[in-house]
């Protein structure tokens, strides 16, 4: 099976199989035409096909009329940072983030910095369904520029926004894993500009991911072992383009990346307070956080471009979700793992806390997920059948089938990145979280025979 | 009827109109089918100077990446240069960034497979059955490699013709050259080759930045500026590039535009004086080849047009010198493909060792008038006011290897409809200017009554 998918933030899916060089600039010149005139910036992660991906995301962008600015490789999160910088037209990025090395993905950033909205994510398929793209005559070459060190006006932001005096006052020894990609060796300037002992692996771009580069447990056992043999504060396990973030506490303890969230909104909610915004997915933890610093939680469907649409809509004050995703809304409308890793920092230092005292606040609940291989043209059917299993409960169907249940609460949706049915389930006790995921899968798998 | 989309996919490669017919998407299919055609390996990355070269060329990179390829970026070079090191690296091929002497509004890409030769017929034909079967051999992600510049890559180039000419004998005539590189791709490599050989230059329209100050065919109409440079600058010659530069047409001293196929014919008459053996030339070439031929005794063989056809007949008989009466001069002894810097050299050559002036060496071809001419026609019209013509003037003495031609005893006409645009080409040589005018006109109006009734 051949695995392509859409949603609004933009395109993914096997290279060489159904990201090849006409697709990507198929929708790159789709985007180009959607564009107003101006400059566009590109950037990748690390992968061995970014360059592919790259060269005809720029052709495409090019023939538009597009001026192109080349940041090489570069974070999604500094990539939308700079496109408000840059007033640039918008931007792409190239990363296929936590999907394992054999993805890429194209994701379009508009010119506020964020993953294009629904009407703005809508227009561009049509755009592309209908083909006809606004190709210039090019009398004159659109410029394409390469920019050396993009990350550094955006590093020298960043810390401007964090209480860095403190967090350097407080000397953390802190081990990194960016799994190889846009985020390694950009940590080692990040870290050192906030005065940290720094313990870093899989620190080259090299586009060799020693494990998939998901932020979470089991890919965390390196970083552990690392935090324990070194006696670091913490450490931090990133997804291939640095915009989610996992923690493990000072004990070599790996956390769930579930916990990412609601440990910055502890500490970021005291300063601005507001709304929480995040996804049906996302675990019950937040409401915790958010009920002991007076504010709502908002619950919205999956994925990075609703969560930061409500985030505007709503004046919330950060959004994310259990993916390990965060944004915060006085630093940019984007999840951002290095200002996510800088205000754990902050947390800890400010509040001269170890993170596991910073976790231990936050009741426990126990979180199942699975997930099950579904021919995409199946996928919603099958989760609307699933209502079945749930007769009198009550549901949210605003993303799948989100089922709140005495003592649990099961959500059980399509991706909208591969051709899978996620189930999750959370409850304080683990066997009642199993069960639920167990009845769901079973369910799930005699309708698919 | 509607319009015709410009794109013309030929034996030469692909070119269309920037915006309208050749996009991206196209050159990367192309790219792609190429890379699946020659097998993942080193191809080299050329262009020349229009706007639209680094659009096109990052499509091109992207389908070579995406098949394995490992591209080596060579930047702007001339196409000679790049067919050149294409053997000397022993790349799988190469893929150029070109539309020669189109107008500025049209690319194209030209595709140069092993050895450094350009893809053959039966070649051209497998490579495009892969394009249009649209089934290209994508590699996984991890086989996939990173573009390689390679900056100053022209420099063996230029070492190897210096290494066959007698460096040392031009040199000491300190030769003041006017040289108009068309604002072309060579505009890299020919100032330098001058200055390794010791000339005076005066170097006109050499700026790179993709606007051509005049029509790249260095035909005499586009050479006024070089002429009167000539004279300014009281120069001994004065040389004229195509943009591609793979093509040479002479001034003289007395700044007179002498015609693009008295380079080929002075290249032959040296190369011979030196060496004997056979010459292959295309159909369009001057009568004047023949003569030279026959005063060295040494065969020439007739090919169709298209360079691939006057080097295959080259390597397959052996030939010492050969090429194309639009100023396409071939030397084995370099490469086997159309160079505008080793015709330099070898005219430079021929001017030091003779002793004299350009004009008189070539009063000696003057005796001939080669006049070139074209007319619009769409592609199929073109081809069956052909067949027609060929039933009319069956009886005369005809090659029907590429076109028409018909020969008469010290005249001749060639029809042929181009490969690269929809048009017509006529050429007609004769004794007299007149006479060969009145030829083409002739022919120009047979062909637009056939046409009309075609129609």
């Amino acid at each position: 099976m051949k695995l392509l998918k859409l949603n609004l933030s933009g395109v993914r899916g096997i290279v060489g199989q159904t990201i090849t060089p006409e697709l990507v600039i198929d929708f790159a010149s789709a985007f180009g035409t959607m564009l107003p005139a101006g400059t566009v910036l590109v950037g990748r992660d690390s992968r061995k096909s970014g360059l592919m991906v790259q060269e005809a995301a720029v052709a495409a962008l090019l023939s538009t009329g597009h001026e192109v600015r080349n940041l090489g490789i570069c974070p999604t999160p500094v990539i939308q940072f700079l496109v408000r910088q840059h007033r640039a037209a918008g931007a792409i990025s190239i990363t296929a983030g936590h999907n394992p090395a054999e993805w890429n993905a194209l994701n379009f950033i508009n010119s506020q910095g964020t993953y294009l909205n629904e009407f703005q994510g809508s227009e561009l398929l049509d755009i592309y369904h209908l083909g006809r793209f606004a190709h210039q005559k090019l009398k004159k070459s659109p410029a394409v520029i390469n920019e050396v060190n993009p990350e550094e006006v955006y590093f020298s932001w960043l810390s401007q926004k964090l209480c860095t005096e403190e967090i350097a006052r407080a000397r953390f020894k802190v081990v990194v894993d960016p799994c190889n990609g846009a985020g390694a060796g950009l940590v080692n300037k990040f870290f050192q500009a906030l005065g940290c002992e720094l313990v870093a692996v899989n620190n080259e771009p090299s586009g060799y991911f020693p494990h998939d580069p998901e932020p979470r447990p089991r890919n965390a056992g390196e970083v552990a072992s690392l935090v324990r043999a070194t006696g670091a504060n913490l450490g931090f396990l990133l997804n291939s383009d640095a915009s989610r973030i996992a923690l493990v506490t000072e004990t070599g303890e790996t956390l769930s990346e579930e916990y990412t969230l609601p440990v910055v909104a502890g500490y970021y909610l005291q300063q601005q307070p507001g709304p929480v915004i995040t996804s049906l997915s996302t675990s019950r933890m937040i409401e915790a956080v958010a009920e002991k610093h007076g504010v709502p939680v908002i619950r919205t469907r999956v994925g990075q471009s609703a969560l930061i649409q409500v985030m505007l809509q709503e004046d919330g004050a950060l959004a994310g979700e259990g993916s390990g995703g965060v944004a915060l809304r006085n630093f940019q409308p984007a999840f951002d793992g290095f200002a996510v890793m800088g205000l754990v920092l902050e947390a800890m230092a400010v509040q001269q806390k170890k993170l596991s005292e910073l976790v231990r606040v936050i009741p426990r609940y126990h979180i199942v997920k699975d997930k099950i291989v579904c021919p995409p043209h199946r996928l919603h059917s099958l989760v609307a059948e699933t209502r079945k299993l749930y007769p009198r409960a009550e549901v949210n169907s605003l993303d799948g089938l989100h089922v709140s249940l005495k003592d649990a609460w099961v959500h059980i949706r399509a991706s909208s990145t591969e051709p899978l049915i996620r189930i999750i389930a959370e409850s304080p006790s683990a066997t009642r979280a199993q069960l639920e995921v167990d009845k769901v899968v079973a369910f799930l798998n005699r309708l698919l025979g | 009827m509607k319009k015709r989309l410009p794109l013309k996919v030929s034996i030469s490669g692909v070119r269309g109109i920037i915006g309208e017919s050749l996009t991206p998407q196209i050159a990367a299919r192309f790219a792609s089918a190429f890379g699946t055609y020659l097998g993942p390996g080193q191809v080299l990355v050329g262009q020349d100077t229009r706007p639209s070269g680094t659009m096109l060329k990052k499509a091109v990179l992207s389908g070579l990446l995406a098949t394995g390829c490992q591209p080596v970026e060579v930047g702007v070079l001339p196409i000679p240069t790049i067919l050149f090191l294409t053997h000397e690296k022993q790349a799988r091929g190469a893929v150029v960034v070109t539309a020669s002497h189109n107008p500025p509004e049209w690319n194209g890409l030209k595709f140069i497979g092993p050895e450094g030769l350009y893809l053959r017929r039966s070649q051209v034909e497998e490579f495009l059955d892969i394009f249009h079967q649209g089934e290209f051999t994508f590699v996984a992600a991890e086989r996939i490699k990173s573009p390689r510049p390679e900056k100053n890559a022209g420099e063996l180039h230029l070492e190897k013709i210096l290494s066959r000419l007698k460096v040392r004998a031009i040199r000491s005539r300190g030769f003041r050259v006017v040289a108009d590189c068309a604002n072309g791709a060579g505009a890299t490599l020919l100032p330098q080759l001058l200055r390794e050989l010791g000339c005076e230059t005066l170097l006109i329209n050499t700026d790179l930045s993709g606007h051509f100050a005049h029509q790249s065919e260095p035909v005499p109409e586009n050479l006024g500026e070089l002429c009167r440079r000539v004279k300014e600058f009281r120069a001994d010659l004065g040389l004229a590039q195509d943009a591609d530069a793979d093509r040479l047409a002479l001034v003289d001293e007395k700044g007179r535009a002498l015609g693009e196929d008295l380079t080929l014919a002075l290249a032959v008459a040296h190369v011979l004086g030196k060496k004997r053996g056979p010459v292959a030339v295309n159909l369009s070439a001057s009568m004047a080849i023949d003569d030279l031929a026959a005063r060295y005794r040494v065969p020439v063989i007739r090919t169709r047009i298209g360079e691939i056809n006057v080097v295959e007949a080259m390597l397959d008989e052996g030939a010492v010198i050969g090429g194309e009466g639009n100023g396409g001069v071939i030397w084995p002894e370099i490469h086997p493909c159309r160079d505008s810097l080793t015709a330099a050299g070898l005219v430079l050559e021929m001017l030091a060792e003779s002793q004299k002036p350009l004009s008189s060496l070539a009063a000696e071809f003057k005796k001939y008038h080669l006049l070139k001419d074209k007319m619009d026609c769409p592609a199929e019209l073109a081809f069956r006011a052909v067949v027609e013509l060929r039933r009319r003037y069956q009886s005369e003495k005809i090659s029907t290897l590429d076109g028409l031609k018909i020969s008469w005893p010290d005249s001749w006409v060639h029809i042929r409809p181009s490969n690269t645009e929809p048009i017509i080409r006529l050429l007609a040589e004769s004794r007299s200017a007149v006479r060969s005018r009145r030829l083409i006109e002739r022919f120009k109006k047979e062909i637009k009554s056939i046409i009309r009734k075609l129609a």
